[in-house]
């Protein structure tokens, strides 16, 4: 069963959906198993290019408590969400959350996560569950308040209001927004877009961005010249540099 | 000694910086690197300026990334650097003690978009094309933008702009908070010289003190910030009471 929980859909040119499926009688602990399962898949299967969310207006938080679990779990399940969001921070392939209805709780959560996220132009966001005293354990709260900034974040947060689409891409929570029917076709074309590019810049960029956002400037500095340094060594920056020089185009490897 | 890759102007307490490397865009060469540090340590001496405008105006391009023909053949040890020596010139334009605005008069790319990002304002006229295609090459910046990029407009549109590598024209740019003004072509430079010239008719002491507190803000905790800014405001503010 949790099988269907979460699953991968492999398209052409290396792109993949990974696609929510909600089932009532699931639990918050299954389906972050089944999610970080495919994650690990992802990350290991060199083939895959791309990667791009779907179903997150599916994902529900399960609010009723088992009888017996202690803070001890809460805690566990909390840390064991966070890891497997990390995980799918640095698989080292691009992600992009495409978001088509209300988009909630442990849903944006995992949204958060991703590369950055595209949306129909009926989406919805928000943490409604605070309603029932719960707030963000998968990172949730760390990520949004670096997003949108703090003050939107508590907004946000506190009131468990959700906002529409175009007040998230005014606050730049969403990227872009194309009309609901165009939305898969839209973000598989710009994945696919994306996944001309070099994947090993994108990698290294990915890692860089992330690992420099929270440190000083000078210390995110000299890691970055380290990384600018190692794209020297790699075939995709030769290869790069000589179609652009030739005025063709490159033909990545990602090496 | 002259200068082959730009040229310093002074009018009205304002110091222009002004690129024209030769050709129809401003590569950002070792060369071109040298002279902008050697420009903007004279323009930061000069007595008559108040403010500092970094531009390529009037030509097609602010300014682009690196020669690629040049690049092509950096080793890692070259290409780190070049890192270093660029990263270099963003330091000094920060710790500059004018303001510095970058007036981004055209074709911003690479490179030439983290020189814009080393400025404490950014400009643009309304054929503003910006992009960061180190992807497209198969590297990364290497000039301080996978840390200012993600500050200025945000993780997840500095991640968008990597992965494309695509340019983005003046009004996405101002969306995204990467360009703070956005003026027609027939109003750019006289609306750029304007506002450069307000900025630098205020008293310098209180600009600079300004610049280093909004620069150091970024860098650590709000407490410690905020001891910073007592003390500084306690000198620059000395006629409050």
């Amino acid at each position: 069963m949790s099988e269907r929980l979460c699953s991968i859909q492999y398209k052409d040119r290396g792109l993949v959906v990974l696609a929510a499926h909600w089932r009532e009688s699931a639990s918050t602990a299954e389906f972050l198993e089944t999610l970080g399962k495919r994650i690990a898949t992802i990350s290991d299967n060199g083939e895959i290019r791309g990667v791009v969310v779907t179903g997150l207006s599916q994902v529900r938080q399960q609010c009723r408590r088992a009888d017996d679990a202690t803070l001890y779990d809460v805690s566990a399940l909390s840390g064991f969400g966070q890891q497997i969001l990390f995980n799918l921070e640095k698989t080292g392939k691009p992600s992009i959350a495409a978001i088509d209805g209300e988009c909630t709780g442990l849903g944006l959560e995992i949204a958060l996560a991703c590369d950055f996220m595209v949306a129909s132009e009926t989406a919805r966001f928000g943490f409604p569950a605070i309603a029932e005293g719960l707030i963000p354990f998968c990172g949730g709260t760390q990520r949004l308040a670096r997003l949108v900034g703090k003050s939107k974040a508590k907004e946000m947060i506190y009131s468990g209001d959700l906002i529409d689409s175009a007040e998230a891409l005014r606050i730049k929570l969403v990227n872009r927004l194309y009309p609901e029917p165009e939305l898969l076709p839209k973000t598989m074309e710009l994945m696919a877009h994306i996944c001309t590019r070099s994947p090993n810049a994108i990698r290294i960029g990915g890692e860089v961005v992330n690992a420099g956002f929270d440190i000083d400037l000078q210390t995110a500095c000299m890691l970055e010249r380290n990384a600018f340094a190692l794209c020297f060594s790699s075939f995709d920056r030769h290869e790069g540099m000589q179609a652009f020089l030739d005025k063709r185009q490159p033909r990545f490897k990602g090496e | 000694m002259p200068y082959k890759k730009l040229r310093i102007e002074v009018a009205n307490r304002v110091g222009y910086i002004l690129l024209d490397a030769g050709s129809r865009f401003n590569k950002l060469s070792i060369t071109t690197i040298r002279e902008l540090k050697r420009a903007l340590a004279q323009v930061e001496a000069d007595r008559e300026v108040g403010a500092v405008v970094l531009s390529g105006y009037p030509g097609e391009s602010f300014a682009v990334g690196a020669d690629i023909g040049q690049m092509l053949h950096f080793d890692p040890a070259d290409a780190f650097h070049f890192a270093e020596l660029g990263q270099s010139l963003f330091e000094q334009i920060e710790s500059c003690h004018k303001p510095v605005i970058g007036a981004l008069n055209g074709i911003t790319m690479g490179g030439g978009c983290d020189l814009a990002m080393a400025c404490d304002i950014r400009i643009a006229v309304d054929s503003l094309q910006i992009a960061h295609p180190g992807a497209r090459l198969g590297i990364i910046t290497g000039f301080c933008g996978t840390r200012k990029l993600p500050r200025i407009v945000g993780k997840n549109f500095a991640r968008e702009m990597f992965m494309t590598s695509d340019p983005y024209n003046a009004v996405e740019a101002l969306q995204m908070g990467l360009v703070d003004r956005v003026h027609q072509s027939a109003d750019f430079w006289p609306m750029v010289t304007g506002f450069a010239e307000r900025i630098a008719s205020h008293p310098l002491k209180a600009l600079s003190a300004s610049k280093r507190l909004l620069n150091a803000a970024e860098n650590c905790d709000l407490r410690s910030g905020c001891l910073l800014e007592r003390e500084t405001a306690t000198h620059i503010n000395s006629n409050l009471l």
